[in-house]
Formats: C-alpha cells, sequence, structure tokens
C-alpha cells in the first residue's frame, strides 16, 4: 500500500515536470539569404560622403596651392595635374587652378564585387562658360579609400547616356570586354590611332565628331606649318594607358570608357632657338635652344552606343582635359 | 458507491491535480528566452541568413568599450574580414545557446614578394640614412602598445553601409539591418568582444497548467468537506432542526378547522370556479358545430350524394375522393 501510494505521488510529480517541459522546437534555421535589396557597391548616402570628403580635402590643397594634402582621396594623375595648375597660379598673373565644382548632378556607381572599381559623377556648371565636369574615382581594394583620378569638362553639345541608378551599379567592363562592340580597347587604341593619323585618317569616320581631337589637329597644323617655315620639325606622339583605363556598362547595353593618355609636342627648328608663351614658363624643365617639348597629361572620355542605340549611332568622346604638365628642352 | 465515497475519491484525485498543477506552474519554462555564445575576437559577424532568422528580436553584444555594428554588402564584408580574426554566429542549436564559428586572418597568398621587400627595406637600415626611421619605430610600437588603434578607421569605411553604435553594450534589431546585408560587430579599440545572445520568444504549451490547479483545488475542496462530514455526528443538529420546524407549525394533522375560515373553505372546495351545465347551451354549440361544413359548398361532391339526404354532414365520410360510396 505505501509503495503503491509512492508510485502515485512519483507518477503525479513526474508527469507534471514532463508536460511542464513543452515548449515550441527551436525554428528552423534560415538556410538561403534574403536578396540584397541595392546591389550597387555605394549607396547615394556613402557616394555623397566620397564626394564631400574628396571636395574637402581638395579645397584644403587650393587653399595652400599645395598637393601635399592630397594623399587620401585625390590621387593619380589628378594630383599631378592639379600640382602643375598651383605652380602655374603661384606666378604673376597666373591662372587659377580649374575649378571643379562640388555639386553633382549625377553620380554613376559600380555594380563590381571585385576591385578595382569606380565610381563617376557629372558635376553642375561652375559658370556659363564653362560645361559640366566628369570626374573619376577609383578603389584600389577594400582597405583604400575611393580616389579622384581624372577629370575632364564635357564636350560642348555631348549627351551623357543613361546609365543604371545607384540600387543596381552599372556593370565594371573589363577593358577587353566582349560586351560591346568595339570593345573598350579597341576603342580607345582606334581612337588614338586616329589622334596620331590625323583628320585625313578613315578612322575619321568611325568617330564622332568632337571638338578635342579638331582642337588637337588645328594645333598640329599651326606647329607643323611654323616648324615647316623654320626648317624644324613637329613631331607629336600620342600614348594611351590601357592599365589606367576603366570602363562602365551603361543602361543601353554600350559603355563608358575612361581613358588617360599622354600626349608629347616636339618643335625643333634648325639653327634658331624657340621661345615658349609666358604662361608657360614656370613648367620649363632645362634651358631652352633649338627643341621644346610639351607634355600633356589627357584625359577622355568615350561612349560606345550599345546595340539597342539608333542606327549610325558612332562611338564618341563626350568629355576630354587637355592638361600641360610639362615643358622640357629636349 | 455512496456520495461521501464518491466526494473523498474525487478529494484524492484533486489533491493529485493540485499537486502536478504546482509543480508544473512551479516549472513553468519561460517565454522570453536568449540564448548566447561566449566570444573571444574583435570582430562577430551576423551573415544574412542569420539576419533573417533574427528577425525582430534583438541581437545583443557585451564587450569592454566602444562597440560598432556596421552594415555592408556580403562582398564587401568578405573582403574586409579577411584581414581579421572573426566569430560567426551561425545558428541557434537549441533554445539556450548560439553556436558559432571562428575564423582567422586569411593569409596574403603572394608571400615571397612581402618577404622580398621587407628584406630591401631592412638591408638599408645598417646604413646611416634610415637611422632615423629605426630610431622612430620602436617609438611607434610602443605608442601602439599605449594607444590601441581604431580597428574601423584604420582601413576605408567607404563600404559601410550603415552603422550602430554602443558603450560596453550594443542592442541591434535583426530587421532594422536591411536584408540581404552584412551585421559586423567591432570593439573599436581591438578588444576582444565577450558575448553575444539573441533575445527570443517562443510558445510555451502551458494553457493546461492554471485549470488543472483550479479542478484540483475544487475537487481538493469536495473531498475536504467529505472527510469533514465523515467525522462530524450531524444527527443531533438535525434533529432539533426538525423539532424547530414543527414547532413552527400552528395546525397539528388531527385539527378541524375554524368554520368560515380560508382553510375551512379551501376544504370545502370553495375556490373551484362555477361551471353552467343546462342542456340549452349544449345544444346550441352542437348546432353551430354541425352547421359549418354545410356552407362550404366546394367540399361536398354533388354527383356522389343521394337525393334526400339528411345530413350530409353525417354522409360525407362514406364517400372517398371519387365520390364513390365506401362498403
Amino acid at each position: 500500500m505505501r509503495s503503491r501510494i509512492v508510485t502515485v505521488w512519483a507518477v503525479t510529480g513526474l508527469g507534471a515536470l514532463a508536460l511542464a517541459g513543452c515548449v515550441a522546437d527551436v525554428p528552423p534555421p534560415v538556410t538561403s539569404a534574403p536578396e540584397l535589396e541595392a546591389t550597387g557597391a555605394l549607396l547615394e548616402p556613402q557616394s555623397d560622403r566620397i564626394v564631400d570628403l574628396t571636395m574637402a580635402e581638395l579645397s584644403a590643397a587650393d587653399r595652400a596651392r599645395s598637393t601635399d594634402g592630397l594623399t587620401d582621396r585625390v590621387g593619380g594623375d589628378a594630383v599631378t595635374i592639379r600640382g602643375v595648375q598651383y605652380t602655374l597660379a603661384k606666378a604673376d598673373d597666373g591662372p587659377s587652378p580649374v575649378a571643379l565644382p562640388s555639386q553633382m548632378q549625377a553620380v554613376y556607381v559600380s555594380a563590381a564585387e571585385t576591385w578595382p572599381r569606380t565610381m563617376v559623377t557629372v558635376s553642375e556648371q561652375a559658370d556659363d562658360d564653362s560645361t559640366p565636369v566628369v570626374m573619376l574615382w577609383v578603389q584600389e581594394d577594400i582597405a583604400t579609400d575611393y580616389q579622384m583620378r581624372n577629370w575632364a569638362h564635357m564636350i560642348p553639345g555631348a549627351t551623357l547616356p543613361a546609365m543604371p541608378g545607384p540600387s543596381t551599379g552599372a556593370p565594371q567592363l573589363e577593358m577587353d570586354s566582349d560586351a560591346v562592340s568595339p570593345s573598350p580597347q579597341e576603342a580607345v587604341e582606334s581612337y588614338i590611332e586616329l589622334l596620331r593619323a590625323g583628320d585625313g585618317s578613315d578612322l575619321d569616320e568611325t568617330f564622332a565628331p568632337d571638338s578635342y581631337r579638331e582642337r588637337l589637329f588645328t594645333a598640329r597644323s599651326t606647329l607643323t606649318d611654323a616648324a615647316n617655315e623654320a626648317d624644324g620639325e613637329y613631331v607629336e606622339t600620342v600614348q594611351p594607358s590601357i592599365a589606367d583605363s576603366f570602363a562602365m556598362a551603361t543602361a543601353d547595353g554600350g559603355a563608358l570608357v575612361f581613358a588617360p593618355l599622354t600626349i608629347d609636342s616636339s618643335f625643333t627648328v634648325e639653327d634658331a632657338t624657340v621661345s615658349i608663351d609666358e604662361a608657360d614658363q614656370p613648367l620649363l624643365d632645362g634651358e631652352l635652344d633649338d627643341t621644346v617639348t610639351h607634355s600633356y597629361l589627357d584625359f577622355i572620355v568615350i561612349h560606345i552606343p550599345g546595340a539597342d542605340a539608333e542606327d549610325g549611332a558612332l562611338p564618341g568622346v563626350v568629355a576630354a582635359e587637355h592638361n600641360l604638365i610639362r615643358v622640357s628642352d629636349s | 458507491m455512496s456520495l461521501r465515497t464518491t466526494a473523498l475519491v474525487a478529494g484524492v484525485i484533486g489533491v493529485l491535480l493540485l499537486v502536478a498543477g504546482l509543480v508544473a506552474d512551479a516549472q513553468r519554462p519561460p517565454r522570453e528566452v536568449t540564448p548566447d555564445a561566449a566570444v573571444d575576437t574583435a570582430v562577430l559577424v551576423y551573415e544574412p541568413e542569420m539576419l533573417a532568422f533574427a528577425g525582430d528580436n534583438r541581437i545583443g553584444v557585451s564587450g569592454a568599450g566602444e562597440i560598432v555594428g556596421l552594415t555592408a554588402r556580403p562582398a564587401d564584408a568578405e573582403a574586409w574580414l579577411a584581414d581579421h580574426s572573426v566569430t560567426y554566429v551561425t545558428g541557434m542549436p537549441d533554445w539556450e545557446t548560439l553556436s558559432t564559428t571562428a575564423a582567422d586572418p586569411v593569409e596574403p597568398s603572394p608571400s615571397p614578394s612581402p618577404s622580398g621587400s621587407a628584406s630591401a627595406s631592412a638591408s638599408p637600415s645598417p646604413s646611416p640614412e634610415p637611422s632615423p626611421s629605426a630610431s622612430a619605430s620602436p617609438g611607434a610600437e610602443g605608442e601602439d602598445e599605449a594607444a590601441p588603434v581604431d580597428i574601423v578607421s584604420e582601413t576605408s569605411e567607404d563600404h559601410w553601409r550603415d552603422d550602430f553604435r554602443g558603450t560596453e553594450r550594443l542592442s541591434v534589431k535583426g530587421s532594422d539591418v536591411v536584408a540581404g546585408e552584412v551585421l559586423v560587430i567591432v570593439s573599436t579599440d581591438g578588444s576582444p568582444l565577450t558575448s553575444t545572445d539573441l533575445k527570443q520568444t517562443r510558445d510555451v504549451q502551458d494553457g493546461w497548467i492554471t485549470p488543472l490547479i483550479w479542478w484540483g483545488a475544487f475537487l481538493t475542496a469536495v473531498g475536504v468537506i467529505a472527510l469533514v462530514l465523515r467525522f462530524v455526528d450531524l444527527r443531533p443538529a438535525q434533529a432539533k432542526g426538525e423539532e424547530w420546524i414543527n414547532k413552527r407549525q400552528r395546525v397539528a394533522d388531527g385539527d378541524e378547522p375554524d368554520p368560515g375560515s380560508r382553510r375551512a373553505r379551501r376544504e370545502a372546495g370553495e375556490h373551484l370556479p362555477e361551471t353552467s351545465l343546462d342542456e340549452d347551451s349544449v345544444v346550441s354549440a352542437r348546432s353551430v358545430e354541425s352547421a359549418s361544413p354545410s356552407s362550404a359548398p366546394s367540399a361536398e361532391p354533388p354527383s356522389a350524394e343521394p337525393p334526400g339526404a339528411d345530413s350530409p354532414s353525417a354522409a360525407q365520410p362514406d364517400h372517398d375522393d371519387r365520390g364513390e360510396e365506401r362498403p
């Protein structure tokens, strides 16, 4: 009898404990990641922050007329070009550095998940006499900041193509990508070939007209004539820098190609001493005799139309900057 | 089985139920739980799957100093995390713990080239020129020990999309992180975080406990009453009560009612209503009943009615529906 009572009490207690432990099972794990809402590399607050920090660094350097402060957010050719502009600005009646507006009317971000990756902005017009400025930022790896590497004023009358928005980002294209025709590298090399050959080249008809090469050809013609009159010689060499070039896909399946290039203009006369503009004197390296070479660090933006573009649309330069960086005596 | 025995059995069952209910109530599992895990790295990661699992629940991280939660695209976060010792929160195997895995920094694969540059930089050190840098480097190391490096700001922050900040404790709701992004929680001074937890609300199947306690209490009370009645003899009190009731009655069983009293009238049947039983009223009632069928012409089929019939109401039940006379 006693053992029966003990059994009853034990069963009661254990039953209560067992029932008290009745809780729902642990929820099952989520095995697939939800889709990312914004796949672009940078959202608007991020790109705004990058632009603001860049412009703050640039304005501090402009005030100091020194590139010493251009360390984090401004790099590459932009430092070289800005340094030349500071040198010119320090001279008597020297020109002020090129105005780079801090207000942007468009920002194109990359969708790339690898490096290097780019960000491109189109600024507001600084004044009525200038066109909007296309600026290129590059991030080399995850640990380094986006740096503004180059800029170029838009060609008057040119129109930039529609680009994917920040929520998706623009695909970053390899220079030899066959996603567009011609490939970015082919487009740059063909344009460089056109610059070398001059306006009589067959390649002239494969690119849309632009004022950049017109001015270049005009200057070349003038200097060639001057050299001929002095029994001299004018030689112009144009070199692209494919390794520092980038391409981003446009919304219509085309591409925007950002390509720096160097141009060396060598002017030689016989039995005479060449002279240069007074404004370029601060950039002179050496003592002039019968030869002078002007070195330029240029930057062009080529638009390659997509497959959906209207018939007859040609690749064309939509922005370009011609920057004199050095004058040498050889 | 008498009523008292049944009540005693119910009482025993009630005690068992009450005890079971009270034990279950004391051991009732909490509805709010916070599974946790220890952390010994300065960087903790909740990946998109784990953030989706957390949902609206709060993720907590404890540590010393300032703690920052940063969100990024998975590809960007992965690239940044490759250079750090990281603890990943991977799941919740039970209601008490979170599962984690640790990952060390990914060593750069082209190891020969860094070693080459290191030897190149080391070789000039004996020369007089690099001596300032040699004297500066120990000082820098000393400063590193004294002043911890902010591991967030020592590299680019361009890829971080959102941030949450706290001191010694950071709490972030899982749904506050945009779907698909990674949450990277960092102790900015590089000191290891201590723990992480994830608050959860679970369903506890305890709806039966309270009714069990009430039913147990009720049956126990019934049993107690039956037990009390078993040991207390109520017959004297019952006899006193009956005697008192008899005393309250004024009329004994053999008494005659007072003439003219209400009881006398009631016993004489005076309260019954007077009814009229004369013959006239019965006849008039019958004539009304017999006249009413003949006033309905459609109810009598004319072809079947025998001529000279005295009473159509009496002849009608002998005809069927077709007017034929029944045998």
